[in-house]
């Protein structure tokens, strides 16, 4: 009985924020905004509470056998083919929803004040509800044709609150640039599922589900073949959705929509659904040491790329955003080295500092009357005290401060590469740890610190937020802070609970790659602690040297930051500001040439030429000539049409008798 | 018995739907298409199908033929002129093609396959009312309904055709 | 001699033939439609004659549903044939020709 009505909850997690949605997003107007983002907050908060339940189930299980399933019902039954409309949960897809259904209800509570004065506010909380239905039904499907229809989902929502304010021209094209994007990658993924199909079908029992999770991982045998190729498709449609490189230039875009959302969807939950999803395919993943070397470099290309941007930005949320590009391959790092549940234990903290950081951004914004530009900020910190120190805790637990939350979740994924023998990623990865928490410590002092240079009309509106912003600040702090020390490394004397938590969704991974994962680290295992201490060691100083010169820099010498816009002519100042150009590249390389390619080819010759003159033209022509013949059997005599039919019918039957 | 039964109701089934068809009035025509449903009712008694014999002389011979004759006599039960026509002769040959043709391929196919004797014996209960009934809301009866669907929109229908005054909402 | 199964179906085609036949000579739209009735009728005995060949009283069930079709379509066309009459003042089908443009 009891199992059973676990079991159920699991469809509940995810409908009852649905059903926010469905009554927030068609009552729209004609419901009081109280009601509304009361509905919105209890039915995310109901959703958590349900997954803290399942979770707390799924520990007093035996680590071997914590999984739940709840199928509701057979979504496509054809022969052998067969995919449920189900759920599932096991340890990998617990910590998620704890984190989806958490960070998302503290951005809804956050919501409640920042977008109180907003015209559509009924109209955000339908659409941040639906983002967390579709998000959950990703996280929880039992299979991945559930995945994928998350994975749109998600991909909707975020089209929909990018261009939330879609009065502005802008607003709405950065939701379209990415929604195509994404479409991209999702390109990708389907090929990848369809190759997955067209694989597996011929061999399934019946009553197997297709897409299943566990057929796919009993199954592993028939995949291999095509692994390699099924795993660069997948992760096609995860740079997409992770926003790595190339086509991670959807993300600093998508910060035109509502604070809370970039901290909700941009940053917190649903760009990391590309880490989760190959998390969850770990058993394909392991089987092509290709796929894997190519997530792992793309990974490390993509958070130094997105972190020597992040230097110069002078938008704070574009700051945070190129910060999020360049963490998102820190986790792709991590799952590109074998790594896969220190990639997920990063997604969590950096969930909880990401959202503190952009949360934090948003109640900076909200004080300087919606101004994002940190040149005519400063001086903040004692007018905006919370702000000011959630922030920090923020800043010190992305540079990887100990002990905040990103130390351990960082320093564990840097000491992964290195001891998976991958030593120059390791380099490229310590080295965008440096320059992660210079950019950090000057946002923080180009904000908080020195003079505000704001008009004095801004300054006089200055003030701390209400309460609805700073509790869910607070409480993502504390997060912040101790969050990751459920994941304290063996060598400091923890028990790395959060590894052990997921070992076995990982472990059939493991078995497969290990010789090539673990080489390293089961051979020296006494070398590898004292090599453990260095590496920690090293990138804690360098996180705080880091830290040390951009505060240095940018309260004491403000002068040297002007020396570096100078250097050598301007030109690197110059190509990061402006994102080396990879923008214009894309705009030459595939928008103009498309462009050209519909104005002359596409619409000249093809449209006016072969569909207009042949296609349009011809078929009235060819209709005008058949009609007059047919005009003479078109008499309007009801008994020749009769008799033509009784003609008909005889002939068939002759046919039919004379045809054997 | 059985024989005698078969070719009697058969001989003046057929009779009656001819008469039906070379009847210069509607009326008369039509009384002998009734006479013609009615045999049609004794074959359907010959085939062990008696529901289906007395549906035939209610439904067939009764409603719906009294609606026939209910629109001949409002419509004051018109004779043409010119009945029974082509009256170009040069077309009778035309028309007898099919019905030719029909009738030389069943023959021919009897001649060829033999005659199918039925079976002899046959349940006791097969084609009563509760035989019937027993499939008809038990196997068939989402056709059931979806029947009576037909039956309200012939009804709706027929009501919207024959309004005298087109007070349709959207006009 | 013995009646078989063949007997009916001859019958069966006769009528309906006659029903054919009568169809396109006819002008009378009202006894057109009388010919409909005399063909659907007669396909009906085959219905009949089938079931109690394979002793399956499906058939029957069929034979139900054409009774309900041939009364909806009575009904229908008979609607239709009284509003021509009154705007036509006739039911001859060659009068009828303006479906012809």
């Amino acid at each position: 009985m009891e199992s059973h009505s676990t079991e159920i909850l699991l469809r509940w997690i995810v409908l009852i924020p649905l059903l926010g949605a469905a009554v927030n997003g068609l009552l729209n107007r004609k419901l009081p905004r109280q009601v509304a983002g009361l509905l919105a907050c209890t039915t995310v908060g109901i959703s958590f509470a349900l997954s803290i339940v399942v979770f707390l189930r799924l520990l007093g299980m035996e680590a071997e056998h914590r999984f739940l399933t709840d199928t509701v019902a057979t979504w496509i039954g054809y022969g052998n083919l067969s995919v449920d409309l189900g759920f599932a949960i096991d340890p990998l897809n617990a910590v998620m929803a704890l984190v989806v259904t958490g960070i998302g209800f503290l951005i809804h509570v956050y919501s409640l004040g920042y977008m109180a004065h907003d015209q559509g506010f009924q109209r955000f909380f339908a659409y941040l509800n639906l983002f967390i239905f579709s998000m959950m039904t990703l996280v929880l499907g039992e299979n991945l044709l559930m995945l994928f229809v998350g994975w749109e989902g998600v991909g909707l929502c975020s089209y929909l609150l990018i261009s939330f304010w879609f009065n502005d021209e802008a607003n709405a094209a950065a939701g379209k640039k990415a929604f195509i994007v994404n479409r991209i990658g999702d390109f990708g993924f389907l090929i990848g599922m369809f190759l997955i199909g067209a694989t597996l079908l011929p061999h399934l029992q019946g009553g197997e589900g297709l897409f299943s999770f566990q057929t796919l991982q009993h199954h592993t045998d028939l995949l291999a073949p095509v692994a390699t190729v099924i795993c660069l498709l997948l992760f096609v449609g995860a740079t997409g959705k992770s926003a790595q490189i190339p086509l991670y230039i959807w993300l600093p875009d998508a910060m035109a929509g509502p604070t809370p959302v970039s901290a909700l969807i941009h940053a917190a939950t649903m760009v990391t659904a590309g880490v989760y999803m190959i998390a969850r395919m770990n058993f394909l993943f392991v089987m092509s040491d290709t796929a894997m070397l190519v997530v792992a470099i793309v990974g490390a290309a993509t958070a130094i790329f997105a972190s020597s941007i992040a230097l110069v930005q002078n938008d704070i949320k574009k700051v945070l955003a190129y910060s999020t590009v360049s963490q998102l391959g820190y986790m792709m790092l991590a799952c590109g080295v074998g790594a896969f549940g220190v990639g997920i234990f990063h997604v969590m903290t950096h969930a909880f500092f990401k959202a503190l950081l952009f949360l934090g951004s948003g109640s900076v914004i909200h004080a300087m009357s919606d101004e994002q530009d940190m040149r005519v900020m400063g001086g903040l910190k004692n007018k905006l005290p919370i702000t000011y120190w959630t922030f920090l805790i923020g800043t010190l637990a992305i540079a990887g401060v100990f002990p905040a939350a990103g130390f351990f979740s960082k320093d564990e994924i840097l000491w992964k590469a290195w001891s998976s023998g991958h030593h120059i990623l390791w380099g490229v990865g310590f080295l965008a740890a440096g320059m992660t928490a210079f950019y950090m410590m000057r946002l923080v002092a180009m904000t908080f610190y020195g003079q505000n240079r704001a008009s004095a009309e801004v300054k006089s509106h200055i003030h701390e937020s209400p309460a609805t912003m700073t509790i869910p600040l607070i409480v993502l702090a504390g997060l912040a802070l101790v969050g990751g020390w459920i994941g304290w490394p063996h060598f400091l004397g923890g028990g790395a609970w959060f590894e052990a938590w997921l070992e076995p969704v990982f472990s059939g991974g493991h078995a497969a790659h290990g010789a090539v994962v673990h080489s390293a680290g089961e051979a020296h295992v006494a070398h590898d602690v004292a090599m453990e201490w260095t590496l920690a060691g090293a990138s804690l100083a360098w996180g705080i040297l880091g830290l040390g010169v951009g505060w240095f820099i940018y309260t004491k010498k403000l002068a040297t930051a002007d020396s570096f816009k100078k250097f050598a002519g301007g030109f690197p100042h110059r190509v990061l500001l402006n994102k080396y150009y990879v923008d214009e590249g894309y705009e030459a390389a595939f928008i103009r040439p498309g462009f050209r390619l519909s104005k002359t080819v596409l619409w000249k010759v093809i449209d006016a030429g072969v569909i207009d003159g042949l296609l349009v033209n011809g078929a009235a022509l060819v209709v005008a000539v058949v009609g007059s013949v047919l005009r003479i059997f078109q008499n309007g005599m009801v008994r020749f049409y009769a008799w033509s039919f009784t003609i008909g019918v005889t002939v068939f039957i002759l046919y039919l008798s004379f045809s054997g | 018995m059985e024989g005698f039964l078969f070719w009697f109701c058969g001989i003046l089934m057929f009779l009656g739907g001819l008469m039906m068809v070379v009847q210069r009035s509607a009326v008369v025509s039509a009384v002998w298409l009734v006479f013609s449903f009615l045999c049609t009712a004794g074959i359907f008694a010959l085939l062990s199908a008696p529901f289906l014999a007395v549906m035939q002389v209610l439904v067939y011979a009764g409603a719906i033929m009294v609606l026939f004759l209910y629109v001949i006599m409002m419509l004051h039960g018109p004779v043409l002129e010119d009945e029974l026509i082509p009256s170009n002769k040069a077309l009778w040959p035309l028309i007898a093609i099919p019905p030719a043709a029909v009738v030389i391929l069943l023959v021919g196919w009897v001649k060829g396959e033999g005659l199918r004797t039925m079976p002899d014996s046959i349940a006791a209960d097969f084609g009563t009312a509760e035989h019937v009934a027993q499939l008809l809301l038990g196997r068939y009866l989402l056709a059931f309904e979806l029947i009576s669907i037909v039956l309200l929109v012939a009804i709706i229908g027929a009501l919207a055709i024959g309004q005298r005054e087109r007070k349709l909402p959207w006009k | 001699m013995e009646i078989t199964l063949s007997h009916y179906l001859l019958l069966a085609g006769a009528v309906f033939t006659t029903g054919m036949v009568g169809f396109v000579i006819r002008r009378n739209a009202i006894v057109m439609l009388m010919c409909v009735e005399l063909m659907l009728s007669s396909t009906n005995i085959v219905f009949a004659a089938f079931s109690r060949f394979h002793g399956n009283a499906d058939g029957h069930v069929f034979v139900l549903m054409n009774f309900a079709v041939a009364a909806a379509e009575a009904a229908i066309g008979l609607a239709i044939l009284v509003e021509i009459f009154r705007r036509r003042r006739t039911v001859n089908v060659d009068d009828f020709k303006t479906l012809m443009e």
